[in-house]
């Protein structure tokens, strides 16, 4: 059975005019502009089973939202293709939006003026969700998405948390079949992203919707996906599950120690000790304690602790579980070479 | 037969929420309704000091009274049939939310005209009768008799519905040059200029040089507000009313095609801007 999702060489370029600065350039790109073409995403391919949560990572300007944009028959490809359920986005578009839904975190499709209640109608005609279907849907959304106490209220008039919890509900109306969620948390506080983060979950696992995340919010991806693809300059860099992730790319571990004494890192300095550069280990003060984060690929943890008990000290101990962020701030910055 | 009643369960909604919509900014409607009469009322006084300075009677084949009848039902047919489709799906292109309309299931423009149709028959409701009866009062008053038939009445409103889909498909193509230009308006105000001018809203058609005016009476800006405006002032016969409705006709095809056109070229043009 072919994938949910499937991307085969998908490429996206972009005409950009350059403007020389000042308004003598804004005169010369009136008359002659100067394009450049910008390749935004650059030859990605990919694939998603039915049921699986793929978070989508990478930096600003990445390429991400330009592949959820194609994923979703938003934007053409310049060149290759995607599959989705099936279809070709681009080929028919009314039938093939019919079986997925979408969500941009920073825009909304719910009617600006209205009551949030009247979206959800206009949906229902717009999808042919039939009454009694609808009646229970929205029960159930109700119910994961707490919709009750705004559903009357305009939605101009709505947080940007209940705002982000009405339109995942809009995007979830008619059952879709692969659900994309372009930065849903985004601005969102704790208790917001972890009631959005739930409702994600409980949709993946009871009606088996394949969902396609993007976000910077890596909470997000190690409460959700099994598997993460991340680009960095329209490349994908990495593609695989989370603990292949730890596994390739160092065991970041961190380790808090609580001194008597305080820190002094005349007497605690790892660097020497171990022989390592900036980028494999720092020591941070924080009050009485000291937070080391280092690279067990490089020195154990076991050294590490014995090394920091026979120097200072030490009052209480503190092993954090692996950081993925760390990994990923080391991607981000090019740290890793892959 | 259920594709017809599937296709307006579909877009039904959109008109709904038109109307809604329209209710949520009664001030600005009221407001800009306000305007526009007063602008009609500025056009009158200077059409009766033309008048009056002419010395006779009629002033190129229109009397005092016919120029008041046009004067109002070209306002009237102006904000019948005029469509700011292509503001919003100009807006829309320009800021990024058309993202948001190409993940529904529905036709682009149906979404549009259905949300307008709301729209206008909230306003529709609350101009129509007010004007018509007033224009219709006054001619009465002027001649002594009763002018209005009933028969160029609904030629008439036939006519405005052929206006109207002729300035939404016209409007649409435009809106859909937005992927192209990314901004609009500027041009849009160029568009107004010379759509008002060639329709006859500003200066009727039959005031024009003979020449010009043909060739603007065989253009689809007449068909928007010169044609049923004529029609229901009685001034064309019922031969006349028939070509001038095939040509609405023919025009209403060519809008339609064209934006058809467009839009195929334009979405391979999208590049949705930010986010």
């Amino acid at each position: 059975m072919e994938a949910m999702i499937y991307a085969e060489n998908l490429r996206k370029e972009f005409k950009k005019i350059i403007k020389e600065p000042g308004l003598k350039g804004a005169a010369k790109a009136l008359f002659k502009p100067n394009k450049e073409i910008v390749t935004a995403v650059d030859d990605i391919s990919f694939e998603v089973p039915a049921g699986e949560i793929l978070g989508f990572i990478g930096p600003n300007g990445a390429g991400k939202s330009t592949v959820i944009k194609m994923l979703t028959g938003i934007l053409t490809p310049t060149s290759g293709f995607c599959r989705i359920n099936g279809k070709i986005p681009q080929e028919d578009r009314k039938n093939y939006v019919r079986e997925i839904g979408v969500v941009f975190g920073q825009r909304t499709q719910l009617w600006w003026d209205l009551a949030l209640r009247e979206t959800y109608s206009v949906l229902k005609e717009i999808y042919q969700v039939p009454e009694e279907q609808f009646k229970k849907r929205m029960t159930f959304l109700n119910e994961v998405l707490e919709l009750d106490s705004f559903i009357t209220s305009p939605v101009r008039t709505l947080s940007l948390g209940q705002r982000m919890r009405a339109d995942i509900a809009a995007a979830l109306l008619h059952s879709p079949k692969v659900l994309f969620l372009d930065e849903p948390t985004i601005g969102l506080d704790v208790v917001v992203k972890e009631n959005i983060r739930s409702a994600i979950r409980k949709i993946n696992e009871e009606e088996g919707t394949t969902v396609i995340l993007t976000t910077h919010d890596l909470a997000d991806i190690e409460l959700l996906c099994e598997r993460i693809v991340m680009i960095d300059k329209g490349r994908k860099v990495f593609d695989g599950g989370l603990s292949e992730l730890r596994h390739n790319f160092g065991d970041v571990r961190t380790l808090r120690f609580e001194l008597v004494n305080g820190p002094d890192f005349k007497l605690l300095d790892y660097r020497r000790r171990f022989k390592l550069t900036d980028d494999d280990v720092s020591a941070e003060r924080d009050g009485s304690s000291v937070t080391v984060r280092f690279d067990t690929a490089k020195v154990s943890v076991e050294e590490m602790i014995s090394y920091t008990l026979s120097t200072v000290h030490v009052k209480d101990l503190n092993i954090k579980d692996v950081e993925i962020e760390e990994i990923i701030k080391k991607l981000y910055r090019r740290e890793v070479s892959l | 037969m259920s594709r017809v009643k599937r296709f307006f369960r579909t877009y039904t909604p959109f008109t709904r929420a038109g109307m809604q919509e329209m209710v949520a900014y009664r001030a600005n409607f009221l407001c800009f309704l306000i305007g526009e009469i007063m602008a009609s009322f500025i056009m009158y006084f200077v059409w009766k000091a033309v008048f009056d300075s002419s010395g006779s009677e009629t002033f190129m084949g229109f009397t005092m009274e016919d120029m008041v009848v046009y004067l109002f039902i070209t306002f009237l047919a102006g904000y019948l049939t005029y469509s700011d489709g292509a503001f919003t799906v100009g807006e829309e292109i320009i800021d990024g939310s058309i993202a948001m309309r190409m993940i529904r299931p529905c036709s682009f423009e149906m979404c549009f005209l259905f949300q307008e149709l709301g729209n206008r028959i909230i306003s529709v409701s609350m101009i129509f009768v007010p004007i018509v009866a007033g224009v219709e009062i006054y001619r009465y008053v002027q001649a002594g008799e009763v002018r209005f038939q009933p028969i160029y009445f609904l030629l008439f409103l036939l006519s405005l519905v052929f206006a109207y889909m002729i300035s939404f498909y016209f409007n649409v193509c435009y809106g859909f040059m937005a992927f192209f230009f990314k901004n609009l308006w500027g041009t849009t105000l160029i568009k107004e200029t010379v759509v008002n001018f060639l329709s006859g809203a500003i200066v009727p058609l039959a005031f024009l040089p003979a020449g010009l005016a043909n060739v603007l009476n065989f253009l689809p800006f007449a068909s928007l507000s010169y044609t049923p405006v004529m029609i229901y002032m009685g001034m064309y016969s019922y031969s006349e009313i028939a070509w001038r409705m095939g040509l609405q006709i023919f025009w209403l095809l060519v809008m339609y095609g064209l934006s058809k056109l467009i839009w195929r070229s334009a979405v391979r043009h999208l590049s949705v801007q930010g986010g």
